[in-house]
């Protein structure tokens, strides 16, 4: 039986790094599903919604929520973009008779990749190996919003030859926060030094994540310091696309 | 509008519903307590590092004179001590002391009879009365506890006394202490620097 | 650059605050884990908690009355305030009609909020800050940076050389333990001498109307007892029904603060001295003060009316761990802060408050009272950006991004073109500087972005 998906690619992942989108379809298919990419989709309306922009964000949420309302899940590489559409497209229509019942409906049957592949399909990789020692940094919004951090840990397990070293302060905040990094940069900064730092002190080779805004910051940064630690989405290596090109090495 | 019916007349609404407050505070979530081993529970609480607090037990009121004789001659203090007029002291024979009751500013050692110990926290429970005076037990810098071990009880919650409040009730757990010089622990800035407490049994 | 840019430009440069702010932040985080770690079912404590505090504001109006009618019978004179203005009034008039030379304040935060130390000194009272962090600052003269630690942005180092120039009797040797020393003779004799002692309330009981302080250090006490008369400034919403409710307050209170069970000196106060009573006040005057809390509770910040002023969000908050609690400009730092201040200060001039927050949640997940920091973080970005006070910038691009974003095939396209342009500048997968993104690049690299765009790759390599 194979259960069709709607995979939301993000804006971010659309534009800055499509490799992850195709990993999360080669991941759910592997597991079983058929993957269907809605074409009407674009923003999830994030950035505006998080600078209180509420027009323009509740115009974006009803152009995601029409484009995904028809398919029976809705899978997101993103723990923050599938947070805004899970936790905040109801609040946004609180008030809206109309649209309040098919945010909820959209929102009910949201969910971040690994949490699907993991807690919704009881998936595992099979046969993925990768010989590398890996560190994982919990992004805010999943870890939060979304309870995401066991799963991803789980499904990387069942990579074969990929060690898995902890971060000190893994839940800590790396500084991103959307629009906040470049509003208020110098402190920014400050943040992601530190997490750089302690990125660099667990002496693994690669840095892993479930969220590319966070993945970009603190790729960015680690490249501007001189790191080597590499940085990829954590569906990447799970889907067996660890051996391409890390964030930063696009050809 | 004066200020009082102007705060109150924006927070008018229905009456709170005192079984609703009740219900809020059904099957609390605390510490454990085992409650068969209360002795021992709170003298475990007393010396935790945050509480910090010696003690010390006798079996009669008759021995407390030479409990606290013991106890300042070992931390190298005179026996000297401020007393409360409490007349449950009274089979007490003071010979030897240097007494008074009221507290100087720099006051050495006080005694206080606590109402009640909490097994839960190692806290001491005081009340104000005439006959017992509060601000010695801020003053010493040795405060000097006398508790029953009757009165320990196991939560915070048995700390109030229903009915009538006392002028003022206060819990003790511990040593004055602070952190507020880059958050690191220290003694004493300005209540007792140490806490002694002698169990009566019995 | 706002005054808030330039404030924490200058936190960011100095490494001294940095050192501070960590030691003790560090210090707090790492106990309350251990704290919360050891309790059964802090999650359930936290509900609980919250649960009372909006059992309370839903039925702020009764537990008031209640309360006060229960301190006039115990003795004590109950004031309102509606502004703080008014309550430092009512408070120096009580300090002149008592012939008040010397006031000993114990730490309040309300203290702080309504200006009462600038109250004081203008009415030619002297004030003796009894609680070290706030003696500190007293002799520093400066402004608490931290709720529960007010001198946290002061090293040791610094402490030490402030009492050595100002103490009469300085410490000899460069420990923790002998400047706390120091400051105990200091303060001692000059605390028993004043006329008033003012303290704030951590919870007022509407039952017994007792008022309850919480200090570590004794020096509430201290402060309090001798004088002849008790001043407690407290804001309306210190409020719990019935002291079997503050203790669980006091629970939560503790552990999310120090990591303690409990704090050492918890005081409940319950009127003036009786007859025959050695000692305690004469007269004990409670002011009870609103100063906006009113408007809060009818304008969608009821929640923040919880809040027990542990602190704990601030010690958690990667924001304030960087640039400490003065950048904030207000009286109260951190997440609580940047919800309370626009609410007491007005939006305006704090409009950076609720936007220098990544929305990470951390604050939410260790409040003991459950407030929804974020959520009314975002309600604050809402009203500035419906008010016009965001810049042009970031409305225009904002504007624009939705706008195309609403339209998805001249999205693709454009998006298209942007890509192309933005590889052009990258070499070997990195992009070091970005127009119109120099805030990113000046401080990390931009990785270079693939030759299209995802939703063109899947065009070509699969069926549509
Ligand atoms: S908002 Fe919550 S965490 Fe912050 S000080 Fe208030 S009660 Fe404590």
């Amino acid at each position: 039986m194979t259960q069709q998906v709607a995979l939301f690619v993000t804006c971010l992942v659309d534009l800055m790094r499509p490799r992850i989108g195709f990993a999360a379809i080669r991941a759910l298919e592997a597991a079983g599903c058929d993957v269907i990419v809605p074409q009407g989709q674009t923003c999830c309306g994030q950035p505006a919604l998080n600078s209180g922009d509420r027009d323009h964000a509740a115009a974006l949420a009803k152009q995601t929520i029409a484009a995904l309302e028809p398919y029976a899940a809705i899978i997101v590489p993103s723990g923050s973009c599938a947070g805004t559409i899970r936790c905040h497209y109801p609040e946004i229509f609180a008030d809206d008779a109309q649209w309040l019942p098919r945010a909820q409906a959209v929102a009910a049957k949201t969910h971040e990749v690994m949490a699907y592949l993991d807690d919704v399909l009881g998936w595992k990789p099979d046969g993925v190996s990768l010989d590398a020692t890996a560190t994982y940094h919990d992004s805010c919004s999943g870890l939060r919003e979304l309870g995401i951090k066991a799963q991803p840990r789980r499904l990387l397990k069942a990579v074969d030859g990929l060690k898995l070293a902890p971060l000190a302060g893994e839940e800590t905040c790396c500084g991103f926060g959307g629009t906040f990094c470049v509003k208020y940069p110098a402190i920014s900064n400050a943040i992601v030094g530190e997490k750089a730092n302690a990125i660099d002190a667990t002496g693994a080779d690669l840095l892993l994540a479930g969220d590319l805004g966070c993945l970009m910051n603190m790729a960015g940064k680690l490249h501007r310091d001189g790191s080597t630690v590499r940085a990829f989405h954590a569906i990447e290596l799970i889907a067996g696309m660890g051996d391409g090109p890390a964030i930063g090495e696009e050809p | 509008m004066n200020a009082r019916d102007a705060i109150l007349g924006r927070l008018r609404g229905a009456a709170p519903d005192a079984a609703q407050a009740a219900a809020l505070l059904v099957a609390p979530e605390r510490p454990a307590v085992d409650e068969s081993a209360l002795e021992a529970e709170f003298l475990a609480r007393l010396a935790l590092p945050s509480v910090s607090a010696s003690h010390d037990a006798i079996d009669t009121i008759a021995d407390l004179p030479a409990a606290i004789a013991r106890y300042l001659d070992a931390q190298g203090e005179a026996p000297t001590l401020c007393l409360p007029p409490d007349p449950r002291l009274d089979p007490c024979d003071w010979r030897g002391f240097t007494l008074h009751d009221v507290a100087a500013p720099a006051e050495v050692a006080a005694l206080a009879i606590a109402r009640r110990g909490i097994a839960e926290t190692g806290s001491l429970i005081f009340e104000t009365s005439p006959a017992a005076p509060m601000l010695p037990n801020f003053l010493a810098l040795h405060h000097i506890v006398l508790l029953a071990t009757r009165d320990i009880a196991p939560y915070l919650e048995d700390a109030p006394l229903p009915g009538t409040q006392p002028r003022a009730h206060y819990w003790i757990t511990g040593v004055s202490g602070t952190t507020d010089i880059e958050g690191t622990y220290v003694r004493g800035a300005h209540g007792p620097r140490f806490l002694h407490v002698i169990l009566l049994r019995g | 650059m706002s005054g808030f840019d330039t404030r924490a430009a200058a936190a960011l440069a100095d490494s001294t605050l940095k050192t501070a702010v960590e030691r003790t932040a560090g210090t707090a985080e790492a106990k309350r884990t251990l704290a919360v770690a050891a309790f059964p079912d802090f999650e359930a404590a936290r509900t609980r908690a919250a649960a009372i505090k909006d059992h309370v504001i839903a039925h702020l109006g009764h537990y008031l009355e209640q309360f006060e009618a229960n301190a006039i019978a115990a003795g004590a004179q109950v004031h309102w305030a509606a502004t703080a203005d008014e309550a430092c009034r009512i408070v120096v008039d009580i300090c002149r009609k008592a012939n008040a030379k010397n006031v000993a304040r114990s730490k309040s935060m309300l203290g702080e909020e309504i200006g009462l130390q600038h109250a004081l000194a203008e009415a030619g009272i002297g004030r003796i800050e009894t609680d070290l962090a706030e003696h500190i600052i007293q002799l520093a003269d400066e402004r608490p940076s931290h709720i529960i630690w007010p001198a946290m942005h002061k090293t040791r180092e610094q402490v030490s050389a402030l009492f050595k120039a100002k103490h009469r009797t300085p410490h000899e040797e460069d420990s923790i333990a002998a400047m706390a020393e120091s400051a105990r003779r200091e303060l001692r004799e000059q605390m028993l001498g004043a006329d008033v002692g003012i303290s704030g309330a951590n919870f007022l009981i509407a039952d017994t109307g007792a008022v309850c302080t919480v200090t570590n250090e004794g020096n509430a006490e201290l402060s309090l007892v001798p004088p002849r008369v008790h001043i407690v400034t407290a804001g309306i919403e210190k409020i719990v029904p019935s002291m079997p409710h503050a203790v669980h307050m006091l629970r939560m209170l503790a552990r999310s603060a120090t990591g303690a069970a409990l704090t050492q000196y918890t005081t409940f106060y319950t009127g003036p001295k009786r007859a025959h009573d050695r000692d305690g006040p004469e007269e004990m005057h409670i002011v009870l003060v609103d100063n906006g809390r009113t408007n809060m509770r009818e304008e969608g910040l009821a929640d923040m009316l919880r809040c027990i002023r542990c602190g704990a969000c601030m010690n958690h908050c990667v924001v304030f761990r960087q640039i400490g609690g003065h950048a904030y400009g207000g009286t109260y730092p951190g997440p609580m802060g940047a919800v309370l201040t626009p609410a007491l200060d007005g939006l305006a001039p704090n409009r950076d408050l609720v936007q220098a927050c990544t929305l990470n949640g951390k604050c939410q997940e260790v409040c003991p009272v459950r407030i929804p920091l974020p959520t009314l973080l975002k309600g604050w970005r809402e009203k500035s950006w419906r008010e016009g006070l965001e810049p042009t910038s970031m409305r225009m691009g904002l504007g624009l991004w939705a706008w195309v974003a609403r339209r998805p095939a001249l999205y693709r396209l454009a998006t298209g073109l942007a890509l192309r342009a933005m590889r052009l500048l990258g070499r070997r997968g990195w992009i070091e500087t970005l127009p119109l993104a120099g805030g990113w690049t000046r401080h990390r690299a931009m990785p270079r972005p693939a030759a299209s765009s995802f939703m063109a790759q899947y065009r070509k390599e699969r069926r549509p």
